[in-house]
């Protein structure tokens, strides 16, 4: 197993009237679950389908597993669950799942197998109801998303790429496809999904990618991202005291770059070159009654507003890029 | 090729497997068994209820032809020849005879009189008055019977003995249903013409039916947003394949059964009309060698490949049926210019309209095999329609094969030409 699930270097796509994705470089290690982070239109969409040679880069090379992505069978051991959904309305389930799982390569029989089990385990199949045999538009959405599911997970990839996998989820189906994503990272296999719902990357991911424009903003270990954006920021909070020396050093901009003041608890941004110490000793100086002084590591989101802001967002962008 | 496969298998067996298939599949048949047995049926039937026999016959012929033709319009000599009457006249009583045999038809006694003279045993003119003179079904009933009958009449006279003359005439009858002109098989007869029209419009039928097929499985795939799931394990111009193959051989299949049908009805038919107590017309059907058929299957495969990939570029720029309903409007466009054709190349089947349209690949499916049914063509004639229709169908596919793996997953509104063109030109 070669110790990157996806390797993309120098990756370029263009469409008609904009850039989709611009020299994206990144490395996806193996067995991890991988977060790709952005806004709407940042190139998540696109980059994921590049990885699965669904459509092709204009320039750069993409490697899955060890091998390009277009060589024969590279993709097969791969598992897909893109942001648009859907199955063949009319087949019975178990013939939809059967099809999806002979085009990865399964032998008919092994599939049989494999799909009796997954019914039986998401429940779609029970002492009284086998839905296998029912028509997909006769299952409820979330039966259907459970389908889906299966879909993607019958021929047991290495790699799985879930393109806004929660979007559109009920609780019940959101934490099932949770528990499987864990289960799969603890079978060693690797997960990367695209989001721009950043606490749920922050619970789950080991590492991240976060795009926008096209444009790798950063990327690396979640807790080397975080720390690479910590130390800056001081969570504060100060017992009711003598307040002017106190509020001197505060809007002192060799010291402080950015205060946010809410009320009972302050988050202090410090300035370039200015460090903990120096503040603490300050405020101290000053007869500030500190009962709080923690060095805070940032949520990916705070770092994700801090380094992509509002502008990250162009407008005119659909959700499929 | 294995995915190939399943895409094909998939397409192939979900549609089989609908009731529709199965109904469409038993229907064809059945029409075409009516067309061999109801009309014979409905001719028995018009021939029972107009009761031809119920006339009186004068015979100033002093011969025994007015007994013999009785008999014949009762059914033969085990029929009942109590309803027609047989009046021997002379020239002389014939006017008499006339007259009374009139106020009976008008009293409705009978239907009316056939009068038999010198002339008829020459040869020349037999007289009928009747009420039922207008019906031509009838009037050509007793016509064949008296011509039948004058003829053994005069094989007797000349020496041949009455059972032979017997089966010399029956054979004449059959002669003539089977009669072939000099401008090879068909010319003017009926039957090709038919046949001619009947294969041109099945083309058409099936080529639209199918294409339309491959069109509605596109954007159906393409709405139910299956597509993006498919192509993440399928190259998209292995799942057009697939679907393209797998709707034609749900064609194919159909044809095979029906054609089968066909067969079986039409070598059968003779034997079930007998039995069945029908009278034998002529076939509706030209006798097709195997050579032939199998041209038409290749004109019918090579029309549907390059249609339906025509037809499933459409559906890959568009993303719902009302869409889909104007934006295949051209392509229909292409089909129908060949049916208006049918009639100027039917009339004229070596002119320079059939020689074009049967080598410009988007009528060449219709307007060859309709001019193969009427005349004989040259092989080099059809060679090169063939050979035109099949690069033809090769450039459809590159094409389509373009416009489809992008369009797939364009969702929402309808590509604008310039933007399938840009499509086309991409590598990917």
């Amino acid at each position: 197993m070669p110790d990157f699930a996806i390797e993309l270097d120098h990756v370029v796509k263009r469409y008609d009237l904009h850039v989709a994705v611009r020299d994206l470089s990144l490395r996806v290690p193996t067995g991890t679950v991988y977060g790709l982070l952005g806004p709407n239109g940042a190139g998540k969409t696109t980059t994921l389908r590049m990885i699965l040679d669904v459509i092709a880069p204009d320039s750069g090379t993409i490697r899955v597993m060890g091998r390009p992505n277009n060589a024969k069978g590279a993709i097969d051991r791969v598992g897909y669950l893109p942001e648009e959904r859907g199955l063949y309305r009319r087949m019975q389930v178990r013939r939809v799942l059967r099809f999806l799982a002979e085009l990865k390569g399964i032998p008919r029989g092994e599939a049989n197998r494999r799909i009796d089990a997954w019914l039986e385990r998401l429940s779609l199949s029970t002492g009284e109801r086998d839905w296998g045999n029912a028509r997909v538009d006769d299952l409820s959405r979330g039966m259907q998303q459970k389908v889906q599911f299966i879909g993607a997970l019958l021929h047991e990839p290495e790699l799985i790429i879930l393109d806004e996998p929660f979007s559109g989820l009920d609780p019940i189906n959101a934490q099932a496809l949770k528990d499987i994503v864990i289960e799969m990272k603890r079978a060693g296999k690797t997960v990367i999904f695209s989001t721009h719902l950043m606490d749920q990357a922050e619970r789950m991911c080991d590492a991240v990618c976060i795009l926008a424009r096209g444009e790798k903003v950063l990327d690396g270990a979640v807790a080397d991202v975080k720390g690479a954006h910590g130390g800056r920021h001081i969570l504060l909070e100060l017992d009711a005291g003598p307040w002017n020396g106190v509020a001197e050093v505060l809007t002192d901009r060799a010291l402080v770059s950015r205060m946010d003041d809410a009320n009972r608890s302050l988050d202090v941004e410090l300035a370039e070159g200015a460090t903990s110490q120096q503040l603490l000793r300050r405020l101290v100086d000053a007869g500030a009654s500190i009962r709080r002084f923690e060095l805070a590591q940032p949520s990916l989101h705070r770092i994700f507003i801090d380094r992509v802001g509002a502008t990250g967002i162009e407008e005119g962008m659909t959700g499929n890029g | 090729m294995d995915k190939l496969r399943v895409v094909f298998a998939r397409e192939y067996l979900e549609r089989v497997r609908t009731r529709w298939f199965l109904i469409a599949t038993i229907f064809g048949p059945l029409v075409f068994g009516a067309l061999i047995f109801v009309p014979p049926w409905l001719a028995s039937r018009s021939k029972a209820s107009s009761d031809v026999s119920r006339i009186v016959i004068l015979d100033a012929t002093g011969t025994t032809l007015g007994t013999s033709i009785a008999t014949e319009l009762n059914g033969g000599l085990q029929g009942d020849t109590s309803r027609t009457a047989v009046r021997a006249v002379t020239p002389a009583t014939l006017a008499a005879a006339e007259s009374l045999a009139t106020r009976q038809a008008v009293s409705n006694t009978v239907l009316g009189y056939l009068v038999l003279d010198s002339a008829t045993l020459s040869g020349h003119s037999a007289r009928y008055a009747g009420t039922n003179a207008t019906s031509s079904a009838d009037m050509e009933r007793l016509q064949k019977i008296v011509q039948t009958k004058v003829l053994e009449q005069r094989l007797a006279q000349a020496g041949v003995d009455p059972f032979q003359s017997a089966a010399l005439t029956r054979i004449n009858v059959d002669l003539n249903a089977d009669r072939i002109s000099e401008r090879g098989r068909g010319g003017s007869a009926k039957v090709s013409i038919y046949f001619a029209f009947a294969v041109a419009l099945l083309l058409y039928t099936s080529i639209l039916f199918y294409g339309q097929a491959v069109l509605r499985s596109v954007i159906d795939e393409k709405q139910s947003r299956v597509a993006e799931v498919v192509v993440a394990s399928v190259p998209a111009r292995t799942l057009l394949a697939g679907k393209v193959l797998g709707v034609g051989a749900v064609g194919l299949t159909q044809m095979l059964i029906w054609v089968a049908a066909s067969y079986a009805l039409v070598r059968l038919r003779v034997q079930m009309l007998t039995r069945m107590g029908l009278p034998i017309g002529q076939s509706i059907l030209p006798d097709i060698s195997l050579s032939l058929a199998i041209v038409l299957l290749l004109f019918f495969l090579l029309g549907y490949i390059f249609y339906a990939a025509l037809f499933a570029a459409v559906g890959a720029t568009v993303s719902n049926e009302q869409d889909a309903q104007q934006a295949q409007m051209p392509i229909i466009m292409l089909l129908i210019v060949s049916i208006f054709a049918l009639t100027p190349i039917l009339t004229a089947p070596q002119s320079t309209l059939a020689y074009t349209m049967g080598w410009l690949p988007f009528s060449a499916p219709i307007v060859m095999p309709l001019r193969m049914s009427v005349v004989s063509l040259e092989p080099l004639d059809i060679g090169t329609s063939l050979v035109i229709l099949g690069c033809s169908c090769y450039i459809a596919v590159w094409l389509a094969a373009r416009v489809y793996r992008t369009g797939l997953l364009m969702y929402g509104k309808r590509a604008t030409v310039g933007e399938v063109l840009r499509w086309v030109g991409r590598a990917r």
